[in-house]
């Protein structure tokens, strides 16, 4: 056990900001809001159109009245089961779909920021950490496996 | 406002966008009426959902917590909302402002990169944990599980809210006396610059496995409960883990950006994230997540402090006792 940490300690240049942080930092800002987008312009096909999946306005009746997930999707005219799997890869082309997909993608940009930020790690050197990295990516890879 | 939107232009197209939608959704409406919602009434949850998110996202950055925290419970005590979609779309409430908050810390350098992926990994797994442990109990216990998770979560509402009432304790440049042995191997030390002070602190982690154990710990509640864990994720890092204030706030976002990214995959799979219900909570998020970050720090954070604080305890009665009322079949007369 050591004794005592170097903390607060003053200096008269501002340290290196680490070029890894900013990498992830910046992929997932942008994925983030490229998603949003999506999700937006989904919103729209949904409400203005009739173009669905299922229909939004059976959703929010369904929501509002508390019915349970699983008797959301098998009330659903056309659907009548729960999906298993990224259902939403099938159905881009309607409302429900595309507004999923933005989410998807929203959440989906913190894997290859991971990686990134991985591979920025192992150039640095920092071979423990990249690894580390490497690990939390493949974790969230896991996550999203059907 | 205006320098900001220049300074920030996709902050604007998303602003513009927002309105743009929300207007032709409310003009071309193509939502039939059904017995329970008129068209008009379908427009007006959806706008309304997003103005609250877009509340709640200033709210939370100002209280120090994650949105989960706040939206979770209200709607879990207050609505009935099938408690395994409130808990999903909670995940989006605490996960996006954090994501996109990650970009600004990131630069600025507050947030801190090597302890974000240590303290990850045991998140991650808790949050993944506590999303299937909440499916599988969903499918497994119904309404009986419904309400154990109100009476649960009741219960943890009120001791984070306890938590805030002692949160002075909070040490903005701690100083650890002694470095553990995992620590030193880990070697958890880095500096930012301190812009209110005018110079640069150098600080490093210890205790990385209780810090550790006890990400674990959050993890699994933030995925079980849809709340996220921005509330607990502070004070382990400063309290425990003896990283500055300031540095442990920016980091706690990206860390639940990733940790929550993990829970709510299965949660999207299974179908218990509905699309038309979630995106104006994560566009409300988005946007006000973005705002919060870089022109809020002027309000007064106390006073809205306070208020979480009573909402916390609010919520959690109401929560306790439908709770109760659900798992024991007593009647408890409280609005």
């Amino acid at each position: 056990m050591n004794e005592e940490t170097p903390n607060n300690t003053e200096e008269d240049d501002k340290p290196l900001v680490p070029r890894a942080g900013v990498i992830y930092g910046d992929i997932i800002y942008w994925g983030t809001i490229v998603g949003t987008f999506f999700v937006m312009l989904g919103s729209v096909v949904t409400f203005v159109t009739t173009n669905n999946y299922i229909d939004p306005a059976y959703l929010l009746s369904a929501i509002i009245d508390g019915a349970t997930v699983e008797n959301i999707w098998k009330g659903a005219e056309g659907v009548n089961q729960l999906p298993n799997g990224h259902w939403y890869l099938s159905e881009v082309t309607t409302g429900n779909g595309l507004t999923m997909l933005g989410i998807a993608m929203g959440v989906f940009s913190v894997t290859p920021a991971i990686f990134a930020a991985a591979y920025v790690l192992f150039k640095e050197g920092q071979k423990l950490f990249g690894g580390i990295a490497v690990v939390a990516g493949l974790i969230t890879i896991f996550a999203m496996m059907p | 406002m205006s320098s900001l939107l220049k300074r920030i232009p996709e902050l604007s197209l998303l602003i513009i966008g927002t309105i743009v939608i929300y207007i032709a959704m409310g003009l071309l409406s193509e939502v039939n009426d059904t017995n329970l919602l008129t068209s008009d009434g379908a427009w007006a949850l959806v706008v309304g959902s997003f103005l609250l998110s877009f509340i709640i996202a200033i709210v939370a950055v100002l209280g120090g917590v994650g949105g989960g925290v706040i939206y979770t419970p209200v709607m879990l005590g207050f609505t009935s909302i099938d408690s395994l979609l409130v808990r999903s779309t909670g995940l989006v409430v605490a996960m996006f402002s954090g994501l996109v908050s990650s970009g600004p810390f990131m630069r600025k350098g507050l947030a801190d990169i090597r302890i974000v992926f240590y303290c990850a990994i045991p998140i991650v797994v808790g949050a993944m944990l506590g999303a299937q442990v909440a499916i599988g109990m969903a499918e497994s216990m119904g309404e009986e599980g419904d309400a154990l998770v109100r009476l649960m979560l009741g219960l943890i509402l009120v001791f984070i809210a306890v938590m805030f009432i002692m949160g002075g304790s909070k040490n903005e440049y701690p100083k650890p006396k002694k470095i553990d042995e995992l620590s030193e191997k880990l070697d958890l030390k880095s500096s930012y610059y301190e812009e209110s002070l005018n110079k640069t602190i150098h600080y490093r982690a210890v205790r990385a496995l209780p810090g550790g154990i006890l990400f674990l710990i959050v993890g699994f509640t933030g995925g079980f409960f849809g709340l996220g864990g921005g509330w607990a994720v502070v004070p382990v890092l400063n309290l425990v883990m003896a990283v500055p204030l300031k540095v442990s706030a920016a980091s706690s976002g990206v860390l639940l950006a990733m940790g929550n990214a993990a829970a709510i995959w299965p949660y999207i799979m299974k179908g218990a994230l509905i699309a038309v219900f979630a995106a104006p909570w994560m566009i409300g998020q988005v946007i006000g997540g973005i705002l919060g970050a870089h022109i809020l720090s002027k309000i007064n954070a106390g006073f809205v402090r306070n208020v979480l604080i009573v909402l916390l305890i609010l919520t959690s009665i109401k929560l306790i006792s439908r709770g109760v009322e659900g798992f024991f079949g007593v009647d408890i007369p409280i609005i």
